[in-house]
């Protein structure tokens, strides 16, 4: 339990981690401004007993409840607002780290996978922080302090109760640890259990085409049933398991009540205890442990917190580089890559490379998948930083630029198109903030968009994304290059896959690719052959190094991949389906 | 004004008869065990009550001077033993309301599963593979906690106080009903803090939707904004908007934070009447010193449990949405398919008739007739949007036909079964999903016990064999995401395969032949053409060329056949094709 709490603490920030602490502080305040009935009841039973039961007793004990509340009031205020400034701002600020650390985190390493986890955080994760985790941690540490102060002022009454109830809260709480401990195994169980069913259940309905297709129902894959029948019965198990510690619990705290209340009597009828003094132990023997038996409740709780804070600690482990350089403008435009290797995984991808593509030039990498050709334009761009070389743009190394100054010279075309989920106009000018709707629709006149935009309910102000436009993929990616086209960077790096794109839209996308490209210094990832052809240097990346480099017709003349590399495309462009001769 | 919070009002009351209409189909099956819960939770409450009347006699034993040690002794045993009887009570209840619940959420969840099955595939697809996962796997554990705890320890509260109550006021009803004196006061706060909340309620849901939808941007679109240079400025905006997140709730919080804590303070603030009314009675005689004890005791026990209580009604709503939510499910229509064909096709001659078909409450089929003749390639082409793939989708039955019908081999695809239909039908598109499993069983799973050399052999025929050999793994690799990193190319060509060993009569190409993986083109266009050998072929084609030889082309063009031919015909005779040939020739002319 300390480590949990230990993580808990650990996530909030400085202030307001004092503000939890002040908080519990003031919660075992709370706690004995509660308890001020039981010196109202004193007073009662005590003229009750010693005689001289006037009225005097009944305003004094009202004046001491209504004392009681005005005073819990005030407290409870002021705890309140410490708990949930201190709740909402540690989850505020940590998603505010959550965002700072992903402008470092190199732009290569980033994944839709990665991503998505990493936006749960950001939003459910932090939202049970700031609610259940923070509730928890509070109610589970004032319980405990509560009731130790409770215990520890009886010794000044009455020493031997007193030595009963410490007794019975250290067993207590060993219990609490035990139980704790004696769920782990089982807990993590029940874990494996879930996220077993979570993934066969998640292969099913992600394969459910082919489930049907295939007719795989019933079959071992796609055996949801009995996974979730062993997920149902390892929550029951836990559920057992908790409900047994919890009746132990219980049985304990009320037992050791009425051991204390057996007590008092006996040192009553002994003669060792007023009446008065039994009769108000009677009554506090059954609340002394009040508290506590708020903390067996919330137990059930520390795994989300030590979930929560699990999660986010993950969050913010990818790695991350220095992106705060100079604001650098670069001398030319010319990209200098010097002896440059570069490993992901352990696995050496790019491997002893140097080139260079001059000013207003066109570059065209070719090479099978997986060669590493996509990975070296993004070191280009310093979507990752190298592990050894260096790489200059307009001879300074990219290192060296701020890379907000760095990211101003490049402009980017993927085959992966994000749109905001904004208006289309504000996503085109996203390329160039502040710039006036003329601009938009020049830039997307030139990317071809001018015409579907104006054909879409709202034009330029139909808002893309979830209950807006469902736009085409070369819709879409148009209105990337259109973004791009708005920027108006000096280099533009570019992946020409047009995977999936008809006829009509493909024909204006090359003609939005060729607006943009317009007297710019081109990398481009090709596979169209007349952009290859044209480009002024080819290089052929295979195995994480440069195979073959020069023009499409030095290139032709020799022998390799690139040769065989151009007559599967042609092949492959005249390919025809059911001819029935082939 | 008024008005309108009388509609909110009825529009709630409508949203809590549903809510606790879902719940109640929901329990199905389960109601028994429940009912023994809460039969178990009264018990426990019995237990408890007993257990104050029996500390009660003690005490008037005591006061009255009492000076038998056994006779404390023996009421403090039974004392314990009706406490340890109460938590028994007690926790057999909660734990049989949890294994009822948790049986429930288990059931839900196949149920859901099964009808993914049943319903047409399309609508199956409408949702995302992580809407699914939300419903089925994350929120379905959300009931868990307001079920299973709601019934027990919601009768146990409220029965247990009310019936303490009682007890009270047999002893003195007076004093009885003067401890209530500060329930007014709480209820008055509470009121206050309520009325506050539709002021400031919407707000923080506002700005915490806000702050999800800055997140999802900021987080999901870092990429472009790293690359547009803006992640200064985009960063500010997500700053502004957790903050905003925070103090909306802060905000809240501090107005209503006096009523809030006032109330909670009053609530159980049960002395503040009964003692100066008890000490009141006592001193006109009325009331016995002792009975005034009693009282007092008694209290600390009545109001408690009755906060507890109230903590759950919020709950119930939100369990309702998400049993809704699974109800959204459970209510699509299914497929109207036999469990047994009732006629076997005879060839594989494809017509259609007078098809219409609707999405999402428009007519994207007008009325589509199409014959397709046995072992003859088609094609189906036209511009995007046209219908053209939600043709192809109802001949694979992923969908159903609002009306006319779909023969094959001269019977109506809705007399057969969707098992024996899916046998005549390999539906091949851009993204077959693989299995985390081993590629051999991959593919395997074209046909039910096919050998290793089967599997092999098919694997040969579509290209992947090389590649996978070359694999450390071999056929054993595991195709998942935990597996070999398999390119696009390869998956393809696993999945093709896969529909290889399937051997079905008729195949149907949705846009597989774009590729994800240009470097693999060739490779997977002899392997699409292997497959389509001597079988009648569906196919929707972006390039135009690769279709050229079809034996049948149809050009669909807002939900309508517009013409229908080889491509001479076509060409001769219809604009909008020959429009769509030019501008494709235009593109590939430099490439050929």
């Amino acid at each position: 339990m300390l480590r949990t709490f230990k993580k808990f603490f650990d996530l909030c920030g400085e202030k307001e981690r004092k503000q939890f602490f002040m908080s519990i502080f003031l919660g075992v305040f709370h706690a004995f401004f509660a308890a001020m009935r039981i010196p109202a009841v004193y007073v009662v039973i005590k003229a009750i007993f010693e005689g001289g039961l006037s009225e005097k007793q009944a305003y004094v004990s009202a004046g001491i409840i209504f004392v009681s509340i005005i005073l819990q009031t005030a407290v409870s205020m002021k705890t309140t607002m410490l708990q949930t400034r201190a709740g909402f701002n540690t989850s505020s600020f940590k998603r505010i780290e959550i965002a700072e650390h992903l402008r470092y985190v190199p732009m290569g390493y980033l994944n839709d996978e990665g991503l998505g986890k990493i936006t749960s955080v950001a939003t459910n994760t932090m939202e049970s922080f700031s609610g259940i985790a923070a509730r928890c941690v509070l109610v589970i540490s004032k319980g405990i302090i509560t009731t130790l102060v409770i215990v520890l002022s009886m010794f000044f009454f009455e020493a031997r109760i007193a030595i009963v109830a410490l007794i019975t809260m250290v067993i207590y709480l060993v219990g609490t640890e035990f139980m704790i401990r004696a769920e782990g195994e089982d807990s993590d169980a029940f874990t494996t259990s879930q996220d077993s069913m979570v993934a066969r259940i998640l292969e099913y309905v992600r394969g459910i085409a082919e489930v049907r297709n295939f007719d795989l129902f019933g079959k071992s894959i796609t055996d949801v049933d009995s996974s979730i029948d062993r997920f149902t019965r390892y929550s029951t198990r836990m559920e057992s398991i908790y409900e047994v510690a919890m009746f132990f619990l219980n049985i304990l705290t009320k037992l050791s009540g009425i051991v204390m209340m057996i007590m008092s009597i006996a040192f009553y009828l002994g003669g060792s205890m007023s009446l008065v003094y039994t009769v108000m132990m009677i009554i506090c023997s059954f609340m002394i442990f009040e508290s506590l038996d708020q903390v067996g409740a919330f137990n059930g709780l520390t795994r989300t917190i030590e979930n929560c804070a699990d999660k986010v600690s993950e969050a913010l482990m990818s790695p991350t580089m220095d992106i705060d350089g100079k604001e650098l403008v670069p001398e030319s435009m010319t990209l200098t890559v010097k002896n440059v290797d570069f490993s992901y995984d352990k696995r050496k991808i790019i491997d002893g490379v140097s080139f260079e593509i001059p000013e207003r030039t066109t570059a065209a990498f070719v090479g099978p998948s997986g060669g590493g050709k996509t990975t070296i334009t993004q070191l280009l761009a310093r979507f990752w930083d190298v592990d050894n070389g260096r790489i200059l743009l307009g001879g300074t190394d990219v290192r060296e630029y701020s890379y907000d100054s760095l990211m101003k010279n490049f402009a980017f075309v993927f085959q992966n198109v994000y749109l905001f989920s904004d208006t289309i106009e504000n996503n085109i000018r996203f390329g160039k903030p502040g710039a006036s709707r003329e601009e938009v629709i020049k830039a997307a006149k030139a990317a071809c968009c001018h015409d579907f935009i104006m054909e879409l309910p709202d034009g330029y102000d139909t808002m893309i994304g979830e209950g807006g436009a469902n736009l085409s993929g070369g819709e879409r990616q148009r209105i990337s290059i259109a973004r791009a086209i708005m920027k108006d960077a000096p280099i533009i790096i570019l992946d020409e896959a047009t995977a999936n794109v008809d006829p009509e839209n493909e024909k204006l996308l090359m003609k939005a690719v060729e607006s943009l490209t317009k007297e710019k210094t081109v990398i481009m990832i090709a596979h169209r052959l007349q952009t290859v052809e044209n480009a002024d240097q080819i290089f052929v990346i295979d195995h994480g190094k440069i195979v073959q480099h020069g023009s499409h017709s030095e290139l032709m003349n020799e022998e390799g991949i690139y040769r065989r590399f151009i007559s599967e495309r042609k092949e492959a462009a005249g390919w025809k389906l059911g001819s029935r001769s082939a | 004004m008024e008005k309108g919070n009388g509609n909110e009002a009825a529009a709630q009351a409508v949203l809590n008869r549903s809510t606790f209409g879902w719940l109640w189909k929901f329990t199905e099956g389960k109601r028994g065990t429940y009912l023994m819960s809460v039969i178990l939770a009264l018990l426990g409450v019995a237990c408890m009550l007993l257990s104050y009347i029996c500390l009660a006699e003690l005490i008037r034993q005591l006061i009255a001077g009492g000076h038998e040690m056994s006779f404390y002794l023996q009421r403090g045993v039974q004392i314990g033993i009706l406490w340890i009887l109460r938590y028994v009570f007690h926790s057999l209840s909660t734990y049989s309301s949890h294994s009822a619940t948790f049986g429930l959420i288990g059931n839900a969840r196949k149920k859901l599963l099964k009808k993914l099955g049943t319903m047409p595939l399309g609508a199956v697809q409408s949702r995302s593979s992580g809407e699914y996962k939300n419903i089925i796997c994350d929120r379905a554990d959300h009931v868990e906690p307001t079920l299973a705890h709601v019934l027990p320890e919601f009768t146990a509260n409220i029965i247990g106080a009310v019936a303490m109550f009682i007890y009270m006021m047999t002893i003195d009803c007076r004093v009885g009903l003067w401890q209530l004196i500060c329930i007014p006061a709480g209820f008055i706060a509470f009121s206050v803090m309520m009325a506050s909340t539709p002021k400031y309620y919407p707000d923080t849901i506002k700005k915490t939707k806000a702050l999800n939808a800055a997140a999802v941007e900021y987080i999901g679109g870092i990429e472009v904004i790293k690359a547009f240079g803006q992640s200064r400025t985009s960063y500010g905006k997500f700053v502004k908007a957790a903050k905003e997140g925070a103090e909306c709730f802060i905000n809240w919080m501090q107005k209503e934070n006096f009523w809030q804590n006032f109330g909670m303070a009053c609530f159980p603030a049960t002395m503040l009447g009964l003692l100066p009314s008890g000490v009141m009675y006592c001193l006109n005689g009325t009331l016995e010193p002792a009975d005034l004890i009693v009282l007092i005791i008694l209290s600390f026990g009545t109001v408690t449990p009755l906060i507890t209580a109230f903590g759950y009604t919020d709950d119930i709503s939100k369990v309702g949405e998400i049993i809704s939510d699974m109800a959204d499910i459970l209510d699509e229509k299914d497929m109207k398919r036999p469990e047994k064909s009732r006629a076997v096709p005879r060839g594989h001659d494809i017509s259609l008739k007078d098809v219409h078909f609707t999405y999402k409450d428009k007519e994207v089929l007008h009325g589509i007739d199409m014959e397709i003749k046995d072992g003859t390639v088609n094609a189906l082409v036209g511009p995007s949007g046209s219908g053209k793939s939600t043709v192809a989708r109802l001949i694979a039955s992923l969908w159903e036909v609002d009306s006319g019908e779909i023969r094959i081999g001269g019977v109506n695809i809705r007399d057969m079964s969707l098992k024996e239909y899916n046998r005549h039908i390999a539906y091949v598109s851009q993204e077959n999903y693989l299995f985390d499993q081993t590629i051999i069983d991959n593919i395997r799973m074209g046909k039910d016990g096919a050998t290793d050399e089967e599997v092999i052999c098919a694997a040969k025929k579509c290209g992947c064999h090389d590649f996978i050999m070359s694999l450390e793994n071999g056929y054993q690799t595991i195709c998942g995401g935990s597996g070999g990193h398999l390119s696009g190319g390869e998956r393809q060509r696993i999945s093709i395969a896969r529909a290889m060993l399937k051997d079905a009569p008729i195949v149907i190409l949705d846009e597989a032949t774009s590729y994800t993986d240009p470097e693999s083109e060739a490779v997977i266009q002899s392997a699409l053409s292997r497959l389509t050998e001597g079988k009648t072929l569906i196919v929707i084609a972006h390039r135009l060329s690769t279709i050229a030889d079809a034996d049948k082309i149809f050009l669909i063009n807002s939900g309508w056949v517009e013409a229908a031919g080889t491509q001479q015909e076509l060409l001769a005779s219809n604009p909008l094709y020959r429009n769509m040939w030019e501008s494709h020739i235009a593109v590939r002319k430099e490439e050929a």
